[in-house]
């Protein structure tokens, strides 16, 4: 037999490591292969050596074995031998949050990633992904809400007994609380005796809130992460840094039973917003007035980040808002990139380790927009589409019956504080119905204690209990024909509050507010420059 | 596979309140959900549907929530495929998910008329017209199979029982 020569062995050596599996490889025994090796001068195989220091370093920056050990292709258990070897037992109690940005900037020079492609990329293993590639993943977190009721008839007809993980779904219902008649009833039944059976612990009854800013407020996701939800507006959790995404019931049955989804790796779409907000226009003007610009197909299939002095400015609450609404020009994702104000956010809400995401420098964006907001006006949106925008001047006096304020789009703190700020001291026009919806029971017991919602009471609103109710036309406020509607919600679809021959203009809080007094759209600068004047703040 | 249906021209940007208006969305049985399809739009529009009738739309079909109802009510209502410029991304999973067929195709809202009939052929790839043929691009073959499995669901306890 020919010896080999000293570049087959070693290209030997490369695939098959070991003498032994060489020499099996090649069907001659173990003792010639390690004969020729060092004939040869070839080093033996070994497996790459660990310092305590490296393993102690990856274990600081991830607190758990399966990402720390991914970062040098090691198994969960892997990674855990190596702990053990150098007694690194106790779990970081913080994560060096410095380090992290370092070691993403380095572990992606090959590839240059955005955030939705990084966090894919990081679900799989690896280090590259190709835009337009279908990958297969396990989300970190799924949600559903009312329609969980057909999640479950559909996951029975799989035949699989149990869900694939009790602990990664949340079910928190929203959409008809209280059940407003009897079909929701039975469905609202169903869903707590399936968790009960199932053993979800985190299963919100009707009390808690509308089911995005609960998984939010709850932390249920974290920076990151990968969450999916059978609601369209699960792309607001790109507000705290994840990317997140709307399915169906049916898919979501597939995603209980199997804990996994298809995801087409998107191309990604950057938004910088230059200047600073001016007085009397929102997170919900702007994006408003994005989407008028990039219309409700704009964002198809892709993922939308978020840059800029205004972004960065922005509030947890304000960005829940531009997320939230994303969807309306098609967006799979979107997502503003953690920073100190995520944070902070989360600081108070959550005990977990999590991981931020950002994208790299180079990476490579479909498109860009930069808009610069310093001049913007209070925008509106007209019937019956979302990016049928205008300014708000060019639709005043507009007569309208009702006003709603509220959803997961502009129902938190801040944006009751900012109506209330205008309804003090004033009442709602006597032709207006106002409704008042805080997004959850932690909003509405801070708006409590603030004296918000006495506000509100006594500026002749009606405030109903945390919930979507009114923005899909569930109930609580279902509109009539011919009937005008301004609602700080995200959708005005023909029909979608009640009778196809109404009709519905969407805005900021302050424009509802202000519309709300007069009876008319109005734009809310005249009130808040009397505000600011008056001190009244 | 190969589908002949009549079709019904719908424009742009038809959504998912004009094809399931939300007030029936506590429903959960598919042919009662079927009695509802595209009511937003047209109240007797579930009347007006034959077996087999396909719908060739503008841009952006299916556009706002992630209400599968839209896709199972038109499917179950008769439809038996949605032809459009292109898709909402959630309306494009439901409907693979729930069976229904979908064709992207930029061409055929302007060459074909509303109530005439039409033959699409799946294996080639072909909206075939009196005189003309429009070439449409083919899905993925697990999305295939998905589809031929009858959905998501029959697709799944299929895989399960190959294991």
């Amino acid at each position: 037999m020919k010896i080999p020569k000293k570049e087959e062995i070693l290209k030997l050596q490369e695939k098959y490591k070991t003498d032994k599996k060489v020499a099996q490889a090649i069907g001659v025994p173990k003792y010639l292969v390690t004969y020729w090796r060092r004939k040869k001068k070839i080093e033996k195989f070994s497996l790459p050596k660990y310092s305590e220091e490296k393993i102690k370093d990856l274990w600081e920056r991830f607190g758990n074995d399966k990402e720390a050990g991914a970062e040098l292709s090691l198994s969960a258990s892997a990674f855990y031998k190596w702990r053990k070897k150098y007694k690194i037992i106790e779990k970081p109690k913080v994560l060096k949050m410095a380090q992290l940005e370092l070691s993403f900037a380095q572990s992606s020079k090959s590839g240059f990633l955005t955030i939705a492609q990084k966090i894919l990329a990081k679900k799989l293993g690896k280090s590259k992904i190709e835009v337009g590639e279908i990958v297969e993943v396990e989300p970190d977190i799924v949600m559903s809400h009312d329609n969980t009721g057909l999640v479950i008839k559909q996951f029975n007809q799989i035949g699989i007994s149990r869900v694939w993980n009790p602990g990664k779904i949340i079910i928190p219902l929203d959409h008809r609380v209280p059940a407003e008649s009897e079909k929701t009833a039975d469905i609202h039944r169903q869903i707590r005796l399936f968790v009960k059976e199932q053993k979800i612990k985190n299963f919100y009854d009707i009390n808690e809130g509308i089911c995005h800013q609960v998984m939010v407020e709850k932390a249920h996701i974290l920076p990151g992460e990968l969450a999916l939800g059978t609601d369209s507006h699960t792309t607001s959790y790109g507000c705290i840094g994840a990317i997140s995404t709307g399915i169906g019931a049916t898919e979501m049955a597939g995603v209980w039973a199997l804990g996994k989804i298809w995801l087409k790796v998107p191309e990604s779409v950057k938004i910088v917003l230059k200047g600073k907000l001016p007085l009397g226009v929102y997170a919900k003007d702007v994006i408003l007035f994005v989407i008028k610009n990039l219309t409700s197909e704009g964002a198809s299939y892709k993922s939308v980040e978020f840059y800029g002095e205004a972004v960065s400015d922005m509030s947890i609450s304000e960005r829940f808002t531009l997320c939230n609404l994303s969807m309306e020009m098609g967006a799979k994702f979107a997502i503003v990139p953690f920073d100190k104000a995520t944070k902070r956010f989360l600081k108070k809400r959550t005990k977990k380790n999590y991981l931020p995401v950002w994208a790299d420098q180079n990476a490579v964006y479909n498109e860009e927009y930069e808009f610069d907001i310093t001049k913007l006006t209070p925008q509106i949106s007209c019937p019956h589409s979302v990016d049928n925008v205008k300014p708000v001047e060019e639709v005043k006096s507009v007569k309208i019956d009702q006003v709603v304020l509220g959803s997961c789009t502009n129902g938190r703190l801040d944006d009751l504080e900012i109506a209330a700020r205008i309804l003090k001291g004033k009442k709602v026009h006597p032709d207006i119905r106002m409704l008042v919806l805080p997004c959850s029971k932690e909003v509405y017991l801070e708006a409590l204690k603030k004296g918000i919602i006495k506000v509100f009471v006594e500026s002749d609103c009606v405030v109903l209990n945390p919930g979507c109710g009114p923005c899909l036309g569930a109930h609580e406020g279902i509109l009539g024909a011919k009937e005008k509607c301004l609602a700080t919600t995200n959708r005005n679809f023909k029909g979608r509050m009640g009778s196809s021959d109404s009709q519905i203009f969407l805005a900021s809080p302050a424009t509802a507010a202000a519309s709300a007094i007069k009876g008319k759209i109005t734009d809310p600068r005249e009130f808040l420059r009397k505000i600011w004047k008056g001190k009244i703040v | 596979m190969i589908l002949k249906g009549r079709v019904w021209k719908l424009k742009d940007n038809i959504d998912t309140d004009l094809i399931y208006p939300g007030k029936y969305l506590p429903i959960i049985d598919s042919k009662e959900m079927a009695k509802h399809a595209l009511e937003g739009l047209d109240k007797n529009f579930p009347q007006k549907i034959q077996k087999g009738d396909i719908i060739v739309a503008g841009k952006n079909f299916g556009c706002g929530s992630s209400r599968e109802q839209a896709a199972t009510s038109l499917k179950h209502a008769g439809i038996s495929c949605v032809v459009a410029k292109s898709f909402s991304r959630i309306f494009f999973r439901n409907a693979i998910n729930q069976g229904l067929a979908l064709v992207q195709s930029e061409k055929a809202y302007d060459l074909v008329e509303e109530g005439k009939e039409i033959i699409i052929d799946f294996e080639k790839g072909e909206i075939i017209l009196n005189d003309k043929k429009i070439e449409f691009a083919h899905l993925p073959d697990f999305i295939k199979e998905i589809l031929d499995s009858g959905g998501l669901i029959p697709y799944i306890k299929k895989k399960l029982e190959q294991k």
